[in-house]
């Protein structure tokens, strides 16, 4: 058995304040859905799909999409306009 | 929405910004090589399970905002056994596999006598999981690195350097690229440490090259949580990402170094961060200009470079005797640019069908709408190709392609 050492920890704490999510919707009917996309091949083709699907069996009134350059945040100012416009923001992530 | 093979990563991701019951929408993996009819398929499938994840109630009843957390580093018994401690550590996912020196409050008090900087004082927050790095965590990873005190400055430095926002941390941290973060050092802080800018500069043997690079790589691990297979998502990664630093031959440097060209003085020391994918020889005896400069720029143009596809910022390291054979004939850093930027063009007709499309949305606003005809220039700008004199004797330079939209930062050493 050999004595304990001390040391200290090297990994930073976990940020353990959680932000609070927006509300879930009741239902999609009337509402605004946005895709905000990744740029990731094929994504656009799903985007385009989910559009027809989301207005076509479940009511949705209107898509807004944005497609962003690969591998960096989408500007502030599209980010804005998307919490102003929709109900609900759906974006891809990885490939 | 994720594929499954990155719902671990967005799932890491979203606790990490702070929304642990983020609703996750998961598609088969691989998703990008399917045919249209499949992702036609693929779409009518999942919508069901996007309209409920839509609707379901939230768990989460928390409200306040993210800060940065600056607490003191705890202390913990660890077995004082060498083998048994550094086990613990790469357990824990401490450590980046080789041995560490045990980061003791000893060591860690020696450590903080090399800045002036308080202990407490959040350097900067690092992606992706945008952790404080105060100066006692970076401390705390600078001994386990093996670094001496009076290279704590240059990694405070390097932390800032890193949360530049147009280094774009996040993208490389995360990406599936083997994307490498290399150190590059300026200024007489590089002969005070004692850090190699000459021959085998990238090689082994030197003690700072070696610490401070891994000092750095534990950095971005422990305090902004990319570690592999969580949300360091490379493929296959590369032997850079344990270490990679040095400084430039200034020495040997026909034109002005790298710092004094970004605007600081010849006096400051400073660190530079690149978010490199790996080194390419290129071994030519050019005997002019226009004969290097066009093998160089050659080498530079292959069809599945990331530069092509986001208008990159990518890294010529130049040996002394290239150097020196292009000054000769009258060349400035510019004008090796400009001739560069010319010399590199692909042809689009090279890139794979699915990749000119990636070229075509990530440049469209500098490029508008491609044919296969057109010759893509491998930055948006000349200036943007980025130009390293070090190494020794040899008739070798080395070209180093930049990971997607990351641009290269400097920051002066102060503290």
């Amino acid at each position: 058995m050999t004595h304990p050492l001390r040391v200290y920890n090297p990994a930073a704490a976990p940020d353990t304040q959680a932000a609070s999510l927006g509300r879930a919707l009741d239902n999609l009917r009337g509402k605004t859905v946005g895709f905000i996309d990744n740029a990731k091949p094929n994504f656009q083709f799903l985007v385009e799909d989910l559009e027809a699907q989301l207005i076509g069996r479940y009511g949705v009134k209107a898509v807004r999409k944005h497609r962003k350059p690969g591998q960096v945040p989408v500007k502030p100012e599209v980010l804005q306009q998307f919490a102003e416009e929709c109900d609900a923001v759906i974006t891809g992530s990885g490939d | 929405m994720c594929s499954t093979a990155f719902q671990g990563l967005g799932r890491a991701q979203a606790k990490a910004l702070g929304y642990a019951d983020l609703p996750i929408a998961v598609i088969p993996h691989p998703f990008g090589i399917r045919t249209r009819d499949e992702v036609r398929t693929l779409a009518a499938e999942c919508v069901g399970n996007i309209a409920t994840l839509l609707c379901q109630p939230r768990t989460s009843t928390a409200k306040s905002a993210r800060t940065p957390q600056s607490a003191r580093a705890e202390l913990i018994e660890v077995p004082d056994d060498l083998m048994e401690l550094n086990q613990l550590f790469v357990n824990n996912h401490w450590s980046d596999g080789l041995p560490i020196i045990p980061p003791t409050a000893e060591r860690v008090e020696a450590m903080l006598h090399g800045t002036t900087l308080a202990r407490d004082t959040v350097v900067a927050s690092i992606a992706p999981a945008f952790r404080a790095a105060t100066v006692e965590r970076i401390a705390i990873n600078a001994v386990m690195a093996g670094c001496h005190p009076d290279y704590l400055p240059l990694l405070i430095a390097a932390a800032k350097a890193v949360s530049v926002p147009s280094f774009n941390l996040r993208g490389l941290q995360a990406t599936t690229n083997p994307a490498a973060v290399w150190l590059i050092v300026n200024g007489p802080i590089a002969q005070k440490l004692g850090i190699n800018g000459a021959g085998n500069c990238l090689g082994p043997g030197n003690w700072a090259n070696a610490t401070l690079g891994r000092g750095l790589r534990l950095i971005l691990q422990n305090i902004g949580g990319g570690l592999p297979g969580e949300l360091d998502k490379a493929t296959h990664g590369q032997p850079g990402k344990y270490q990679f630093c040095c400084a430039e031959n200034e020495a040997e440097n026909p034109w002005e170094p790298l710092h004094v060209e970004r605007g600081f003085a010849r006096e400051a020391s400073t660190v530079t961060v690149a978010g490199v994918l790996g080194t390419w020889n290129m071994n030519t005896h050019a005997k002019d200009a226009a004969d290097l400069l066009r093998v160089i720029g050659d080498t530079m143009a292959f069809p599945c470079s990331s530069d092509y596809v986001h208008g990159g910022a990518p890294w010529l390291m130049l040996s002394p005797e290239h150097a020196h054979l292009l000054k000769r004939e009258g060349l400035s850093k510019l004008d090796v640019k400009r001739r560069l930027w010319e010399t590199s063009k692909l042809s689009a007709q090279r890139l794979a069908a699915k990749d000119f499309g990636r070229v075509q949305s990530g440049r469209r606003d500098d490029l508008g709408e491609l044919t296969p005809e057109t010759m893509l220039p491998i930055t948006t700008k000349p200036e943007d190709i980025n130009l390293l004199v070090a190494g020794g004797d040899g008739t070798h330079s080395v070209y180093l392609p930049v990971s997607g939209n990351s641009h290269s930062a400097t920051v002066e050493i102060t503290h």
